[in-house]
């Protein structure tokens, strides 16, 4: 029986006449846009990522340029590869197959085409802010906040809009399992994004607060609102789920669409499309923790975390079994059809990095694998071999359709995949040796019981080999990334002059549903309550939440904020979660500026700042790492890859002119380093004055600082000329108490050391 | 199972779907991941067997250190024993490994000196006797040019190490650097001190 609720009145069926056939035209035209601007910005993500694999191997191909150090270009690289070649991806699949899906053109072509140009517009600015180090560190958060801004009104404003829009003026009763998945990804992104990128934009409240201009520079910077554990955990709440809701759900939906049709063939199983489904949208929201084992966030969470993510197996492979069990009695067509070959191998990497995922959060596990190239290896044959080439299927099978012509080349399509293919290989496999080789020397020890490989160093020269093993697989990848731009623009080359749009009919839904009756009941002879589960096991209630979108987008949300509130409301309301050390100060004015130094050129892509209490570990670092050391750390650094050492208790351990001549030079002092040299930092001045207007930030967030609210400039001046004086009675060069390299060298000094100081000692800047 | 499958009455834009079951194996394994949570959780957050990982470490440093330092007990920044102890090839390993890890960045892989002096030569700056290698270690020296190390190291970490260095000396390799302070007297002739 139809009992619409009012609430869902106006989506589920459009007012109007009893089943008006009305005429329309599907929307290719921006399917066709949104493919292009994926084949662009794929081999844009894919060459960045061409020369930072090279880079790691040869690290002067920077060219001795700040924008194209390794710390700077690796956000470009990830950005690019999620927003922009996996982003565009989705868009060009959603706008496709939503239509059809809801028998329905897009519910405005005004909001698609502000959606296409809004998005590429913020891909350009990420593409210009990114190199020139304007940046919030957050992995893939990483863009500073004019641009979380615009992503904001692009995602929801546009994109959300337009596709809720189009469910509302569906012609057709029930939504298709790859809409639940669309659903899903946008209010998701939606929530991460937001919830991850609150901030303090520093120069719009200096100029607010002083009615100065400020510069460009501290313009476009900002501060989280979040600090040091807490930081970490919502960052990691939103990295996560980004690989959930923006490289997996909407990936799903497409496979839903996309395989069936290209196999001809029933999907498996619908009623494994609804359980998979739900389990997957409420259990990966809890999963990010494991991003986070043996660091300073609590136990309990990082438990949550692994144990969600084993949780996780199953859901995830349900999606990968019923793609793959579509082609039951269709795997004849496999050999011959370049599409399905790419599904096949797509899902496949599919099952296999959501298997890895589960396992590489059980602790002991990560202790290994964590900050190797191990996750580099995960993460890729996510990247490239699910997002990747379940994006090359849907080119295949839509680029004859877009174009009303004949593929190119069926042959180039082929060879396409078996290069791609090999090329995956080589770099999944090469990365996963190079991560357990890395893994395994840190924690090595001798029979002497000291450490077998102290020099790090060392291990960072075993790998370079492998690294490049992988060059050589990212060359094939980006081969085959050709091949196919090739092909879909000669089939563009045999397009018909005018694009002939079929006109397409349905009737308009009508408001006097009836839903099916419910199933009879299977059982006999037991009480009520068995028959309720009875029938609640046969789902015919889902059938009617399918025609209802607004309900089932509600709890969609329902799903999603519960399964994050009951991990961070704790995170933030226990104190004991982060206990205060009595020792632990605000950085003073010159750490601040160089901090933020150290967050511009992007050090935390190599270096972490966080170590875990394993023995080897705290045997080559020192002391691990305590949640009360982080309380001013905005954003927090504790990276989550060591190409170079960690550099948590780095204060101390060398000289400033260590620091010097090592930023100048790394290879003049370590032979095998494969960091990039930094002369620009002994050139540049240390804008003193703009120290002000990060201090009045930062003590807007609450940061507890005294004189330095009225006199952070001249307080940096006097601890630049103190530590330059020092430098010069090192031996180092005169002259350097205004460059930044000194407020960097302050920053570093200062690192991990608060821990023990005296309490009494040293005042609050 | 292909023989029993039943299609959905629904189609959208051709696409059909079949009223298979969910697969026996994937609710099994659901389920025992589920099961194997709670017990897990209840284990290690609510039981009186559990033990953190903070712990766990605490254990293996006590239990590492009784290992490595058992056979040596606690030793003392003296003149003999720092001139002494690592003639002995084991514990000459545990302070090269020290070495390397810690000061070889600015001192040199062999000690022949790179942004620090040269170890190897008879020039010291900051070393009148044999004992002041460990005062140096320990408190560092020349503005911080020098870190102390008293806060990283243990104290027998810092004495193998200052032995180690002591003994580097006359082997004179060509460093970046030159000699750097006054030459001082040969270290004192004591039992074991012989290269």
């Amino acid at each position: 029986m139809s009992e619409p609720g009012s609430t869902d009145r106006g989506l589920a069926d459009g007012a109007g006449q009893a089943g008006t056939v009305e005429a329309f035209v599907y929307d290719d035209a921006i399917v066709r846009k949104f493919m292009l601007a994926t084949i662009v910005w794929g081999l844009v993500a894919t060459l960045v990522g061409l020369i930072l694999a090279v880079q790691l191997a040869l690290p002067a191909l920077n060219l001795g340029l700040p924008w194209l150090t390794f710390g700077r270009l690796r956000p470009l690289h990830t950005n690019a590869a999620i927003f922009a070649f996996a982003g565009n991806a989705i868009f060009a699949a959603i706008y496709y197959s939503t239509q059809r899906l809801c028998k329905a053109r897009m519910f405005s072509d005004l909001l698609s085409t502000l959606h296409f140009w809004g998005w590429q517009l913020i891909i350009v600015a990420a593409a210009l802010t990114l190199p020139l180090g304007i940046t919030q560190s957050k992995e893939y958060a990483e863009l500073e906040w004019p641009i979380d801004l615009a992503i904001a009104v692009v995602w929801v404003g546009f994109f959300g809009v337009n596709f809720f829009g189009t469910l509302a003026r569906r012609r057709e009763r029930h939504m298709y399992v790859a809409l639940w998945f669309y659903i899903a990804t946008i209010v998701t992104v939606a929530l991460l994004h937001v919830f991850n990128n609150l901030w303090v934009p520093v120069g719009v409240m200096h100029w607010i607060k002083s009615g100065e201009m400020p510069s460009a520079e501290l313009l476009l910077k900002s501060y989280p609102v979040y600090a040091g554990v807490q930081d970490a955990f919502m960052q990691w709440w939103y990295g996560h789920n980004a690989v959930a809701f923006f490289l997996t759900t909407p990936f799903l939906g497409l496979m839903y669409y996309f395989m069936p049709k290209a196999a001809n063939r029933p999907v498996f199983s619908y009623r494994l499309s609804i359980v998979h489904f739900w389990s997957l949208v409420f259990i990966y929201i809890w999963a990010g923790p494991h991003h986070l084992h043996y660091t300073a966030l609590p136990a309990w969470a990082s438990s949550l975390g692994m144990l969600f993510s084993l949780m996780l197996w199953m859901p995830s492979w349900g999606g990968g079994i019923n793609g793959l069990l579509t082609l039951r009695g269709a795997w004849n067509k496999v050999t011959t059809d370049p599409v399905l070959k790419f599904f096949v191998v797509g899902i496949t990497f599919y099952m296999m990095a959501t298997f890895e995922g589960p396992m590489l959060s059980i602790k002991s596990v990560n202790a290994l694998s964590h900050y190797t190239d191990w996750t580099i290896a995960h993460v890729h044959s996510g990247a490239l071999g699910w997002n990747g080439f379940m994006t090359f299927g849907m080119i295949y099978w839509l680029a004859p359709r877009l174009f009303r012509a004949e593929l190119w080349s069926k042959r180039l399509a082929t060879a396409h995949f078996w290069t791609g293919t090999v090329g995956i290989l080589l770099y999944v496999i090469s990365m996963y040796t190079a991560g357990i080789t890395q893994g395994l020397m840190w924690r090595a020890f001798d029979e002497t019981g000291r450490l077998a490989y102290p020099d790090f160093a060392e291990t960072v020269a075993r790998l370079m080999p492998f690294y490049w093993i992988r060059v050589a697989g990212g060359l094939l990848f980006i081969a085959g990334f050709v091949m196919m731009a090739v092909n879909v623009l000669m089939t563009w080359k045999a397009r018909p002059a005018v694009y002939e749009d079929a006109v397409q009919h349905a009737p308009r839904l009508t408001r006097d549903y009836q839903d099916e009756p419910p199933p009879p009941p299977r059982l006999t002879n037991v009480i009520a309550a068995g028959h309720a589960i009875d029938r609640f096991m046969q789902g015919s209630w889902h059938r009617r939440w399918e025609r209802l979108p607004l309900r089932f987008t509600v709890w969609v949300v329902i799903a999603v904020v519960v399964a994050s509130l009951f991990e961070i409301l704790p995170t933030f309301l226990i104190r004991s979660n982060v206990p205060t050390i009595a020792s632990v100060r605000p950085y003073t004015p010159l750490e601040l500026a160089g901090r933020d130094i150290y967050v511009a050129e992007g050090c935390y892509n190599c270096h972490s700042q966080m170590i875990r209490p394993i023995f080897a570990e705290t045997k080559r670092y020192g002391e691990y790492s305590k949640p009360g050391e982080f309380v001013y750390d905005r954003p927090f650094q504790w990276g989550s890859r060591r190409i170079g050492p960690d550099l948590a208790r780095v204060g101390g351990k060398q000289s400033h002119l260590w620091h010097l001549l090592h930023f100048e030079n790394p290879q003049q002092l370590v032979p095998q380093s494969v960091m990039p040299r930094y002369p620009w930092l002994l050139e540049h001045e240390i804008d003193f004055e703009g120290i002000q207007a990060r201090v009045d930030a930062m003590a807007m967030l609450g940061v507890p600082y005294g004189e330095a609210v009225r006199r952070a400039p001249a307080m940096a001046r006097e601890q630049a000329a103190h530590i330059a004086s020092e430098l010069v009675q090192q031996g180092g060069p005169e002259g350097m108490e205004t460059k930044k390299v000194i407020a960097l060298i302050a920053y570093l000094q200062r690192l991990g050391t608060d821990i023990s100081r005296d309490p009494e000692e040293g005042a609050t800047p | 199972m292909s023989h029993e499958d039943r299609l959905m009455e629904h189609e959208y834009d051709g696409i059909r779907e079949y009223d298979n079951p969910t697969p026996g194996w994937w609710h099994a394994i659901f389920i025992g991941t589920v099961l194997f949570s709670i017990v897990y959780f209840t284990f290690w957050h609510f039981s009186p067997m559990a033990y953190s990982v903070h712990e766990a470490h605490e254990a293996a440093v006590t239990r590492e250190f009784k290992r490595l330092f058992a056979d040596l007990g606690e030793l003392n920044p003296d003149e003999t024993t720092l001139l002494s102890v690592t003639a002995d090839e084991r514990w000459r390993a545990v302070a090269s490994g020290v070495y390397t890890a810690n000061c070889a960045q600015c001192h040199g892989q062999r000690g022949e000196g790179l942004v620090g002096p040269n170890l190897t030569d008879d020039n010291y700056k900051w070393v009148k006797r044999v004992e002041d290698v460990y005062t140096v270690v320990a408190n560092g020296a020349a503005a911080g040019a020098m870190p102390a190390w008293d806060r990283r190291l243990s104290t027998n970490e810092m004495i193998l190490v200052s032995s180690y260095v002591a003994r580097l000396r006359g082997q004179n390799l060509s460093g970046p650097r030159g000699p750097e302070g006054d030459a001082i007297p040969p270290w004192p002739s004591v039992e074991g001190n012989t290269p």
